[in-house]
């Protein structure tokens, strides 16, 4: 071993500036350097994922310095992942709006103050109003703002300006899940509790690549003591796939016969819960006979699996004690993702897994606040998982917000889809998109371009004056963004987090709560909405609407009870008190633990006769199937931990950049590549019905021969993508399209040969 | 368009209160905690992620990565970059990607940092002794002042730990986070992995000689490789530190995630000027001997001037220049400190040389043969600090040919019109040129021919480094390289016979020939920077 002998400091400068810039402090949570060194510290929820990891902000003078993952919080006991410890960085950014911007003569966006850019918002919209009706105007939301904002901007719409389409960006990745749910359980209600990860001894994941999309959630399965299976179920083999006990590869979008199939050799076998099912459901028999035709011969043609593979895997559902399904986008965005999703419900339910530690039919949601969209946007559903077609849910809403009854409409908004094909069609000429990059986003994105040549007046609220839609808006909201304002998220498990406001906005952006406050009284309805005078006060309006319903947390006090619980799962109502929490949970014994909680544990659903229900259909094919022209199969997902969505903000993180490719490129097997001639790193053109994109080849067999996937996060991808919708909950169907692949001209690394 | 009616004064009012309100920060007060004032772990389990005791003699600590565990969230890059608070961008971990040929379905995320190796070669190359091994835990740290950000040590490094920031002028790296080791602590890496797949363990460093440099054996690259981790930089050089552990049994063979993306890398200008000046300066001393005084004085004055351009050139590379007076700490182990010290000598003995010339003085003639004898000590020096490396494209005759053949060619070249310039004969001087530039293009058009002429058409990647980087010379840089190749024809090949043959003395043709020269030997260093493919360790696909 080289020992260095260390020469005399003379010569040597073991001190000084540079290194001091890296000598660590001791604080409270553990050591960080000195230009980094906190005065205080507060908890927060991330902003990215529908995770809902707590973390530490490090403030000095009140304002966010750095941050890291906080230990204590139930869901993600001391980590994150990069986003995460990334989260400040994008609101440093150089590119936010920083003053409402409006488009000028020359088609220039050009800076104006507020006062300018609210009467033109309230003229034009009004303007459109009068001329084409009160229905002309709508909005598309999401699942990335608080709650409380997306109540408010709810019933501004709808109350206050009387716009009846309201949708959002919770279309995308959780709508098949919300109808499922209301569906079987009759209402919106993801059973389950992250401890559950811990406590399952065969875990399944469908159309998941936790590893990926939800790092933390595997975190809590690697802290599962039982060894439990782990059972994947994708067409490719993702880091997930890779690390679970076994991976079936199946054919793309032939999750709904698997499942039947499942259900199948599960019945032939006897091997379903009778109990259960007569004490807690409904439909079974219609159900049994159903699957029967769907034996493991024909299902193991269909999805290209063996029949050992389907004897094995319902074997291992037969052996579990304690058997949770877990789901996410992979069949959410499907063109028969309603059918699919209850498809695994109807396993928990006939093997009477769920509302035990350890089960259940489990949605991982997506966006950081799409529970909060779910239950408070006042779209799809009216406040608190209402129907806007029940006179008596109408009146409810309409007493506990002091508003006139005839201010709630008695209609059901558009789909995202239907609003869309709406402005094709000339129905509807103004619309607010708020925090979501539809151009970019939105199946079939080309097709953005001509919606926008329908439209009036485009607005759109956004952090970024960059992205890709505010680019094309006739006024830009400058919005403040994560981080910049105070609220609530509502997580996958239900838990209700606290987000706080701990950076300045740049310029003269507003958090949306305020732009929605601002929209209000330009547009002469503030006097609806003067209960509504900060997030804190919506909270306890929010609490009032959830009275009575599944969701009912009107025991949670303010949010000071948010921060001392390390958030707080719904239901949380006053009276009757919670039952104690499950003694059996393998949680921690920290105090904050003990709000594991899950749904369902007395076998009572939310159906009228508190019973669950089997739904289930005849599987359609494909809607595009491969043929000769367009050979493959197009699939799409999230490429990597360190990307977000559009990119939006992630794209804004120097660190988040190295951690992914900058531009697109596409997976294809070696086998496919070396047939057509296509070697590592060319570029290739990807071209379905509708669009071509040009990407750089990854040869790998971890997509099967006959597929390709391209990630989602680059905008050329939903050039591709086919727009067909889950008819139950018009989710579009993001992961299975036909496309051909072929060389380009470029193809060739370079042309020039030498001599 | 019309507006409303002028706006009400409670519209003003109501912006300016959300602006306000906007400013306030309010968590702080209404939220903020310390909860606890002594350090305490972030969650209970990393005290086992931690040795509990200090390595012994013959010990050190190390990086385990389990690969079973790590599951690809590249969290540890993030929160390394967090908790350590590095400059925008700055991360000192990275991750990369294995994956499998052919049929076999696999994949597997890499993370990698510093492997704090037994034999560091960042602190062998250091010329100011700007890194320290720890005697007592063998963490390899960089001492960020004493850096003169030279990067020598990237070059040295087969891993490519150290990282350059051009804000501060210094490199800086991973130090396993030793000041959170000392009070037991784990690095911000091993706390922040979700799947706890990355712990500190003690190593005996005597296993890992054994593991990566069996005696008597001659194990094929790969082999050792795979020892330490599959497409990887060879283990033995360095030592690595890290383990990668696994319980399964990983496909063979396995590619790395940027493995068929072959890139230009960093043209380091000022290096590439320096080396070609002052080879040029040192080939004009090393014919003086032979030249007659005339020309002689002419050839000094050039050499000198050469030789002191390309010394101030070469500062240009330095993050730090001020404090490169240190360079003289490294003389025992680094070649780049021997290069500095040995060209301060040759400058001063060249300026004397020069002078003695100019004046000519009689005491001058005894130091010919030394300032020629220095002169190439110094090419010898710059060689070996490229050869040191241990990269393939750079060992042996791929740099101490190409430097002694640009020495032998430009000394020619200024040989040539020093003694054309004084009308005195130089057909010695271009008759070498002619021979000597023969001689360094075939070596260079050998090293091209690696890779086929239709490598480009057929999109196939060579495998070997040598090819790649003949392979990045031909379709990538082609006309920089055929630039270099007319430069070094007509400068080297077809003007001095034509000279010879022509019988004239005419110094026009000589100054051409030196300047094409010049310019054609400054392009193949371009090239020998640019193209230089190296073994790294598994990255993700790029861009």
């Amino acid at each position: 071993m080289i020992r260095q002998s260390r020469k005399p400091s003379l010569l040597r400068n073991w001190h000084g500036p540079l290194t001091q810039d890296l000598v660590l402090h001791p604080t409270a949570f553990g050591r960080v350097p000195s230009h980094l060194k906190p005065d205080a510290v507060t908890r927060t929820v991330c902003g990215f994922c529908s995770t809902g990891c707590g973390l530490d902000v490090h403030l000095r003078n009140g304002e966010a310095l750095n941050l890291s993952a906080n230990p204590d919080y139930p869901v993600n006991l001391g980590m994150a992942c990069p986003k995460g410890w990334e989260a400040l960085t994008p609101l440093r950014a150089v590119d936010r709006a920083t003053t409402p911007l409006l488009r000028n003569d020359k088609g220039i966006l050009e800076a104006v103050d507020w006062d300018t850019a609210m009467q033109v918002f309230t003229l034009r919209f009004k303007a459109i109003q009068d001329k084409c009706g009160a229905e002309a105007v709508a909005w598309l939301g999401t699942g990335q703002i608080c709650t409380e904002e997306l109540a408010l901007l709810g019933a501004l719409g709808k109350f206050g300006m009387g716009l009846v389409h309201g949708d959002g960006n919770t279309r995308q990745c959780m709508a098949t899940a919300v109808t499922a749910y209301k569906e079987s359980f009759g209402f919106d209600a993801p059973p389950y509790t992250y401890a559950d990860f811990e406590a399952s001894d065969v875990i399944i994941l469908i159309g998941s690549n936790l590893c990926i999309t939800h790092p933390i959630l595997w975190q809590r399965i690697l802290r599962n003591h039982q060894s439990p299976e782990i059972i994947v179920i994708d067409p490719r083999k993702t880091e997930t796939a890779m690390a679970a006990s076994r991976h079936l590869a199946l054919k793309p979008k032939s999750d709904l016969p698997l499942l039947y199939g499942l259900a199948h050799l599960l019945v032939a076998n006897n091997w379903f819960d009778q109990d259960y099912i007569t004490r807690h459901t409904t439909g079974f028999d219609a159900f049994r006979r159903f699957v029967r035709g769907f034996t493991p011969d024909a299902v193991a043609a269909q999805t290209g699996l063996t029949v050992g593979e389907l004897y094995r895997f319902a074997e291992s559902i037969r052996r579990g004690q304690a058997v949770s399904f877990w789901w996410t986008m992979g069949v959410n965005q499907g063109h028969e993702a309603t059918r699919t999703a209850q498809a695994i419900i109807n396993l928990a339910l006939m093997t009477g897994n769920l509302g035990r530690p350890g089960t259940g039919a489990n949605s991982i949601t997506g966006q950081c606040n799409a529970m909060g969209s779910r239950l408070f946007s006042n779209t799809t559903s009216l406040f608190g998982g209402r129907d806007f077609l029940n006179a008596a849910h109408r009146e409810h809403v309409a007493r506990v917000l002091a508003l006139p009854p005839e201010r709630v409409p008695a209609k059901n908004s558009f789909a995202y889809d239907q609003m869309l094909q709406a402005v094709t069609d000339g129905q509807i000429k103004g619309l607010w998109i708020i925090a979501t990059n539809t151009a970019h986003s939105w199946i079939n994105n080309s097709s953005f371009q001509e919606l926008r040549r329908r439209l009036d007046f485009l607005v759109v609220q956004d952090m970024f004056h960059s992205a890709d839609t505010a680019r094309f808006a006739d006024l830009v909201l400058p919005a403040a963004g994560w981080g910049e304002k105070e609220g609530t998220f509502i997580n996958s498990e239900r838990r209700i987090g606290l987000v706080k406001k701990v950076a300045r906005a740049p310029g003269q952006a507003l958090s949306d709560f305020n732009i929605f406050k601002l929209a209000a009284h330009y547009w002469g309805c503030a006097e609806l909405f003067s209960a509504w005078t900060s997030p804190s006060a919506v909270f306890h309006i929010l609490k009032k609407l959830s009275a009575g319903q599944p969701c009912d947390f009107t025991g949670i006090r303010d949010y000071q009870h948010l921060e001392e619980s390390g958030g707080i799962q719904w239901p949380w109502p006053a009276e009757p008190a919670f039952p104690s929490p499950d003694p059996q949970s393998r949680a921690p014994r920290s105090a904050l633990r003990t709000q594991e909680r899950r749904l369902f544990e007395d076998g009572r659903f939310f159906t009228p006769d508190t019973k669950a229900r089997f739904i289930f259909e005849q599987p359609r094919s494909q809607p595009e199937m491969v043929d000769e022209d367009y050979p493959f199969t197009l699939l799409t997902g999230r490429g990597s931990s360190a990307q977000w969505h559009t990119g939006t903000r992630t794209e804004k993180s120097d660190v988040l950049r190295k951690l992914h490719r900058a531009t697109v490129y596409v997976e294809i097997n070696p086998q496919d590549a070396s047939r057509l001639g296509i070697a590592p790193e060319t570029q290739i053109a990807v071209i379905s019905r509708r669009g071509r994109l040009l990407a750089r080849a990854f040869l790998t067999a971890t997509i099967q021969p006959g597929q390709v996937f391209v990630p989602m996060h680059y905008a050329e991808t939903n050039r591709l993508t086919l727009p067909v919708f889950d008819p139950y909950s018009r989710q579009p169907s993001y992961k299975a399209c036909a496309v051909r692949v072929e060389k380009t001209n470029t193809s060739r690394r370079n042309r020039k040969g030498w001599a | 368009m019309s507006r409303p009616a002028s706006p009400q004064l409670d519209t003003r009012t109501l912006i300016d209160a959300l602006l306000q309100e906007q400013r306030e920060l309010t968590a702080a007060e209404r939220f903020a905690r310390w909860p606890q004032t002594e350090v305490r772990p972030r969650t209970s389990s990393h005290r086992q992620l931690v040795p509990l005791s200090k390595p012994n003699p013959g010990e050190q600590y190390a990086f385990e990565v389990d690969l079973d565990r790590c599951s690809g969230c590249k969290s540890c890059v993030t929160a390394c970059h967090a908790l350590n608070g590095l400059d925008e961008g700055e991360t000192w971990r990275s991750t990369g990607l294995l994956h499998a040929q052919g049929r076999h379905s696999f994949q597997q995320t890499v993370t990698t940092a510093c492997h704090h190796c037994v034999e560091p070669a960042c602190l062998e190359g250091c010329p100011v002794l700007a890194y320290d091994k720890d005697p007592l835990t063998g963490i390899v740290r960089h001492l960020d002042d004493q850096c003169i950000g030279c990067q020598y040590c990237i070059f040295m490094c087969p891993y490519e730990v150290p990282q350059y920031s051009s804000k501060r002028g210094i490199v800086r790296k991973c130090d396993m986070c030793q000041q959170r080791l000392a009070h037991e602590e784990a690095p911000a890496c091993v706390q922040a992995c979700p799947s706890e797949a990355i712990r500190i363990t003690v190593v005996a460093t005597h296993l890992l000689r054994e593991r990566y440099r069996r005696e008597g054996e001659d194990q094929a690259l790969e082999v050792r490789c795979s020892q330490f981790l599959p497409s990887s930089p060879d283990p033995a050089i360095t030592l690595p530190s890290t383990r990668y552990v696994s319980a399964r049994t990983l496909p063979k063979p396995l590619i790395a995630g940027n493995g068929q993306d072959i890139r230009l890398q960093h043209s380091h200008f000022p290096l590439v000027l320096m080396l070609v000046l002052t080879q040029f300066g040192a080939g004009g001393f090393a014919w003086l001997p032979f030249v007659p005084a005339d020309a002689g004085r002419l050839l000094a004055l050039l050499a000198f001037t050469a030789t002191t351009a390309g010394l101030i050139t070469s500062i240009f590379h330095l993050g730090r220049p001020t404090k490169a007076w240190r360079a003289f700490l490294g003389l025992r182990h680094s070649w780049l400190s021997r290069e500095i010290v040995v060209f301060g000598c040759f400058e001063a003995l060249a300026a004397l040389v020069a002078i003695g010339q100019a004046s000519s003085r009689a005491w001058t003639r005894w130091l010919l043969w030394p300032a020629s004898v220095l002169g190439l000590v110094c090419v010898l020096c710059s060689g070996m600090a490229y050869h040191v490396t241990q990269r393939e494209c750079w060992r042996g005759r791929l740099s101490l040919g190409r430097f002694f053949g640009s020495t032998v060619i430009l000394g020619a070249a200024g040989a040539w019109t020093a003694a054309a310039w004084a009308g005195t004969a130089a057909w010695l001087f271009k008759l070498v040129l002619a021979m000597s530039m023969l001689a360094k293009l075939s070596l260079e058009l050998r090293q091209l021919r690696l890779c086929s002429d239709d490598a480009g058409l057929n999109e196939e990647l060579p495998d070997s480094l040598p090819a790649r980087s003949a392979y990045l010379m031909r379709f990538r840089l082609g006309l920089l390289m055929r630039v270099r190749f007319a430069c070094a024809w007509v400068g080297g090949m077809i003007l001095p016979p034509v000279s010879l043959l022509a019988g004239t003395g005419a110094p026009l043709l000589a100054i051409t020939a030196l300047l094409l020269c010049l310019l054609g030997e400054t392009l193949e260093r371009l090239l020998f920077f640019r193209t230089v493919a190296v073994r790294k360790m598994p990255g993700m696909p790029h861009p």
